[in-house]
């Protein structure tokens, strides 16, 4: 739909202007003929009052009641002429003389008529003498009466608008008095008003003219000045404002573009807020980038704090005695908490998880100290007690900031399960047994490190027996805080445990992350989110690793098959999973023997270990080709009809959907991938 | 894996013993291609097949948009492991299985 366009302010303004000229005009006219028509009878009625007295002084007053009764009829005959011919010589269209009968003014009759026709166009026939009549209404009756009683010289009835037919007329009446002063009878003289009429058009069409022709130049002389010093220069800064909208540059100051103050006041406006504007830009400018150097560098550090500790799971995929899964949320880009774990030895996993004091980056700095100092430590062997109390007082030693770190370090014997363990002020781990449920394994705390010179910690032992679970994790994790400021608390956090207690370490650290999520809702993470849980699953099973190396060709998936399912019906595994497993190892092994060595024959080894906690298949796969992770492929998409349907990737897919805890990494060379299926 | 083939005019039935695999699926896709000629209606008859995997799908798969073409194909009898493969995938989508 084509928008209708508004009217401009121009076209307003010249059009009120016109408008009200127009008005203006018309009440001149109006007030201009009131005044005229007022002066005008008054000139009038004085002229035909003087030919009225004249008229009157014509007539002998003491005969007048006689001439009726037919006598002096002589003097009334010289009388009536000499009237007529004043009539005529003085352009009157009517001379008469009446008496009134005196007892209401009802009544007249008529002494004398004289008529002049040619005078106004007019049609009357004389009244002949005697001739009696009503008295035409109430205003004649009150003018006679005034006459009779003298209480006013003359009398005058106007019609100055066209009545029955007549002309606008004066009507003046002056008293006839006989000799002693009396009033007998009333001369009237009816006079046309031509001249009003005749003046009153001419004055009416000059006003209109000159009014058309005032309109037209001030209208022409507003249009002009309201162009040059109110559009042109509104045009002139909407122009520039617009400019500046779209170009954001400098441009030509407006200046002084108007005599009119509010326009010069917008554009100088206009003029300051522009360089305001581009001075701002500029200062956003350097803010903005000099935001981005740090961004670019948080993220750096961050990458480089996430690399400092083990974050590639499966991080021992050929140790079977227990799984380790760890995760870390940073409230900030950089946060303070930390874990890590790694093998001291063949038989010896070292722990940690810690939480320094405050957040960002000096966090971040002090924890990096922190967990240096004390990996280097615990390779040099010692109890955790040891290695916490040297830590200590390395910290001390060189803090300034004053900044502390809580940490728990245990040590697991993994032939054993014995797990050694001293604690700085951190929270307790939890601690599931095989058939029990997640609980805390209080000990004394000793103090937090890097807070105090001279502290010795001490050692806690844990007996963990296969299939138990350790879980540990950092404040961040039970102080969670809610849009309403309640915790999630510890009782929350055992309950989540629990609730997932069953599952691998990695699908209990997110089901906690999920709870706390779900928890917490839209209110912002506040604290950094550590998790560590180790499922020990025992070294007594160790031998069950079964390995097989063939050269990876299609050739050899025979042998793999036998192999795999050698093992399987060892353990009594049922027909249906064992032939699930053989897809998965098809599928697998066929890919690894089509693109991990492209032309050339490399090996491919895969391990098979039987889980008895839960009963469950391990199966691993390692070879030496290009580095190259299935999983990151894309679900092929299942629902599209079969002239859509593209045919790769349904290798990967199958295993997805039929193993569990499918998992790739590439390490030492070697792409990893394994999976498990539980029996 | 045995290929069983029957062919009955314009009708060919197709029934597979043992596994459907990444070493038999390409014996099953050059039998196919040498039977396809005329055929109108395609069987095929899994209840001796004891296993598939991705590549003995393909075979299926080509195999359909081919009768797609000329006529119709179904698959009968197939276990419940092959019918799981087939409904993971959605080829129970895709397949007229009875």
């Amino acid at each position: 739909m084509k928008q209708k366009r508004r009217p401009g302010i121009a076209f307003t303004i010249i059009c009120a202007i016109l408008l009200s000229q127009a008005a203006f005009a018309v009440m001149v006219q109006a007030i201009g003929a009131i005044l005229f028509t007022n002066s005008f009878k008054k000139e009038y009625a004085t002229s035909t009052y003087y030919m009225a007295n004249t008229a009157a002084a014509l007539i002998n007053g003491d005969h007048l009641d006689g001439y009726a009764a037919g006598e002096a009829a002589e003097e009334y005959e010289l009388t009536r002429q000499r009237l007529d011919v004043y009539c005529r010589k003085m352009h009157v269209s009517l001379l008469y003389v009446i008496c009134v009968d005196t007892s209401d003014y009802g009544r007249f009759v008529s002494i004398f008529n004289s008529v002049d026709n040619t005078v106004d166009n007019t049609s009357y026939t004389e009244w002949e003498l005697g001739f009696r009549r009503d008295t035409t209404n109430d205003e004649y009756r009150k003018k006679y009466r005034a006459m009779y009683e003298k209480t006013a010289p003359y009398e005058t009835v106007y019609r100055t608008t066209r009545l029955n037919g007549h002309n606008p007329h004066i009507t003046t009446m002056v008293p006839v008095s006989d000799s002693a002063g009396n009033t007998v009878g009333i001369l009237c003289i009816q006079r046309p008003m031509r001249e009003l009429r005749d003046a009153y058009r001419p004055y009416l069409v000059s006003v209109a003219v000159w009014a058309m022709v005032s309109c037209a130049v001030t209208g022409a002389l507003a249009a002009f000045y309201i162009r040059r010093q109110f559009l042109r220069p509104i045009q002139k800064t909407a122009d520039e404002a617009i400019r500046f909208a779209r170009e954001n540059t400098k441009g030509e100051p407006l200046g002084k573009i108007s005599r009119l103050r509010e326009i010069d006041d917008l554009a100088g406006a206009i003029d300051t807020m522009e360089s305001d504007m581009l001075t701002y830009i500029e200062n956003l400018t350097s803010v903005t980038a000099e935001k981005e150097r740090i961004g670019a560098e948080l993220s750096l550090a961050s990458t480089i704090q996430e690399n400092s500790i083990p974050n590639i799971f499966p991080p021992f995929p050929d140790r079977t005695e227990f799984d380790i899964y760890a995760s870390m949320t940073p409230a900030k880009e950089v946060g303070g908490d930390f874990y890590n774990f790694f093998l001291i030895d063949d038989d010896h996993l070292a722990m940690v998880i810690g939480d320094v004091s405050g957040k960002g980056v000096p966090a971040a700095l002090f924890m990096m100290v922190t967990n240096i100092l004390l990996s280097d430590r615990t390779h040099m062997g010692g109890t955790p007690g040891e290695i916490l109390t040297y830590v200590n007082r390395n910290l001390c030693e060189h803090n300034k900031a004053d900044m502390f770190v809580t940490l728990w370090l245990g040590i697991l014997e993994i032939s054993t399960g014995k797990v050694v363990f001293a604690n700085a002020g951190h929270e307790d781990a939890a601690v599931c047994s095989k058939d029990g449920a997640f609980a805390l394994y209080k000990t004394r705390h000793g103090f937090v490190a890097g807070g105090m010179q001279g502290i010795k910690f001490r050692d806690f032992e844990l007996q963990l027996q296969p299939g138990d679970k350790l879980f540990l994790y950092t404040d961040g994790v039970p102080e969670a805080t809610d849009g309403e400021n309640r915790m999630f608390g510890m009782d929350r956090t055992l309950d989540a445990l629990n609730a997932n207690r069953e599952k691998t370490p990695q699908e209990i650290l997110e089901g906690v992350h999920g709870s706390v999520d779900a928890f917490v809702g839209e209110a912002p993470q506040f604290d950094d989110l550590t998790m560590l849980c180790l499922h020990y699953i025992g070294a007594d099973k160790k031998n069950d690793v079964h390995e097989l190396t063939v050269d990876a060709t299609p050739e050899n998936l025979g042998a793999v098959t036998e192999f795999i399912d050698g093992v399987l019906q060892e353990a009594g595994c049922p027909m249906k999973t064992q032939m699930q497993i053989d897809l998965a190892v098809e599928e697998i092994f066929v890919n690894i023997a089509h693109y991990a060595y492209e032309q050339e024959t490399g090996k491919a080894t895969v391990l098979i270990t039987l889980g008895q906690d839960p009963r469950a298949a391990h199966i691993t796969f390692l070879d030496s080709g290009k580095p190259y992770d299935p999983l990151g492929k894309k679900d092929p998409d299942i629902t599209a009809s079969a002239e859509e349907r593209k045919i790769g990737g349904l290798g990967v897919f199958l295993v997805k959907k039929t193993m569990d805890n499918v998992q790739y990494v590439y390490r030492d060379g070697r792409n990893i991938l394994s999976f498990q299926k539980n029996l | 894996m045995n290929i069983l083939q029957e062919k009955n005019g314009t009708e060919l039935a197709i029934a597979l013993e043992g596994r459907l695999d990444t070493m038999t699926a390409p014996e099953l896709e050059a039998a196919l291609k040498d039977a396809f000629e005329g055929v109108e209606t395609l069987v095929f008859d899994l209840e001796k097949l004891d296993y598939i995997s991705s590549a003995g799908l393909r075979v299926l798969l080509s195999a359909q948009k081919t009768m797609n073409r000329q006529g119709s194909m179904k698959v009968t009898h197939a276990n419940e492991i092959v019918r799981e493969i087939f409904d993971v995938t959605g080829f129970a989508d895709i397949l007229r299985i009875e």
